[in-house]
């Protein structure tokens, strides 16, 4: 009875001190929720540079083996036209094709490699394996660069936010219920005080939830 | 000598009328705007995701029409070739022919030679094309074209795709884009409530405090008529 009555005459300070503090943890969670949402920014971001870093290099791999492709099909005719002449029973072309098979053939060959010079490019019927040549092409760099990785770690910091604006609402309306117990006058106080302080721990207790299963399901998943 | 008194205990009692209520809706109209805050802050988290995919499928489209670029352009280089050696062995074995029926034995021979050399050329021409080698392409007869076309509607099909994809995810991001714009005009609403609410507050008369509560309840009114519009849209 004595210490009811010594609540009963310091509520107001007590609620008040209570507001005070939820306002506060208010604050720092609706400051962690943008934290988070402004890391979830950062990954898109990054995963935006390395697609057009990858893309950047997935366009010059495909110019080079197209590049190297013309190169290496103008050797390929070549090379038909100088067995054409060596059949000829003409001497004068036989001479051409010697001189074409001696000087023109190897630098045309240099320009087509290694498509025309490395046996692992060259198909059965004479022409070139381009796919892999092109899978040849890629290097370590590259590989590194993963942005569905990157977007996928946003889409998990999106979701925490997501989940943590949740938390910043039940705080706010845990804010409620102390403002309408500061207000009120008896039974309805004495509800709106406990109403209030149920929905704040519920909140702290859901902001924390959140925060730890989404740090371990990063780390598991990283 | 207690009549002063009362009337000044009756001023108390009206200043202090409808405080509670304003108090009551001050609060309601902070839990509404918590709430309306994080709506906005799912739209602008979604309007955010639509856009980066619409980005990334914008790049991938561009790098996936420049691949069909460089592979079209090669073949056709290739196809124009080929086309270019067949009739130039055509004319120069007819030329043969002519130099042959009018007694140049020599000249025919050297027109031949010179066809054959062509006709080297689009063996490989027709090795080396797609348009030639694949059966989805090739002319089904000797007198009939490659399906330039449908070469041209496989090649890009991807690009195609990206692009409808990209398409999709830009008017998704319009979509949550307008949904969060929204949201902050409610917002923007639920202040001018904030203000109505706190004039009422500061007010002693009661039927001012009544009158300012009214247009706050108004406002927030319109603000949840903007809220539960844009929800279901």
């Amino acid at each position: 009875m004595k210490r009811s009555s010594w609540f009963t005459s310091r509520f107001e300070i007590i609620n008040a001190i209570l507001i005070a503090v939820v306002s506060l943890t208010t604050a720092f969670a609706v400051w962690r929720t943008n934290v988070v949402g402004s890391n979830a920014d950062d990954e898109n971001r990054q995963g935006l540079i390395d697609a057009v870093k990858k893309q950047a290099f997935g366009n010059e791999h495909h110019r080079k083996v197209y590049e190297e492709a013309g190169f290496a099909y103008q050797f390929a005719v070549k090379q038909a036209e100088a067995l054409a002449l060596e059949a000829s029973d003409d001497s004068a072309a036989q001479e051409r094709a010697a001189n074409i098979q001696q000087y023109l053939l190897p630098n045309m060959q240099l320009l087509a490699q290694p498509l025309a010079t490395d046996e692992k490019y060259q198909n059965a019927d004479g022409t070139y394996d381009l796919q892999k040549r092109l899978t040849d092409m890629q290097n370590a760099e590259e590989d590194q660069l993963d942005p569905s990785a990157s977007f996928a770690r946003a889409d998990s910091l999106f979701a925490e936010q997501r989940w943590l604006v949740v938390g910043s609402v039940l705080l706010a309306v845990s804010l409620f219920w102390l403002a309408l117990a500061e207000v009120s006058n008896g039974r309805l106080r004495t509800s709106g005080f406990t109403i209030g302080l149920a929905i704040y721990l519920l909140g702290i207790l859901w902001f924390v939830g959140v925060e730890l299963i989404f740090f371990y399901t990063r780390r598991g998943g990283s | 000598m207690n009549e002063p008194i009362l009337t000044q205990h009756q001023q108390m009692e009206n200043s202090d009328r409808y405080k509670n209520l304003i108090v009551v809706l001050t609060v309601f109209t902070t839990v509404l705007a918590a709430v309306l805050a994080a709506l906005q802050a799912d739209a602008n988290i979604r309007e955010g995701v639509a856009s980066r995919d619409s980005q990334y499928l914008a790049i991938l489209a561009s790098g996936e029409l420049q691949r069909a670029g460089l592979e079209s352009n090669y073949e056709f280089s290739v196809l124009g070739d080929y086309l270019q050696n067949l009739q130039e062995g055509t004319v120069l074995e007819l030329t043969a022919l002519e130099q042959e029926t009018s007694g140049k034995e020599d000249a025919a021979q050297a027109s031949r030679e010179i066809a054959a050399l062509s006709q080297a050329r689009t063996g490989i021409g027709e090795k080396f094309s797609i348009l030639y080698t694949d059966p989805r392409y090739a002319p089904q007869n000797d007198d009939d074209l490659p399906k330039a076309e449908q070469y041209l509607t496989d090649i890009f099909e991807k690009a195609n795709e990206i692009v409808a994809q990209q398409n999709e995810a830009a008017d998704e991001y319009h979509n949550w884009d307008r949904k969060a714009d929204l949201y902050v005009t409610a917002l923007t609403i639920i202040a001018m409530a904030f203000f109505l609410f706190g004039m009422a507050q500061a007010l002693k008369d009661a039927r001012l405090r009544l009158t300012f509560a009214f247009f706050g309840i108004v406002v927030i009114g319109f603000s949840l008529l903007i809220t539960v519009t844009t929800l279901l849209s």
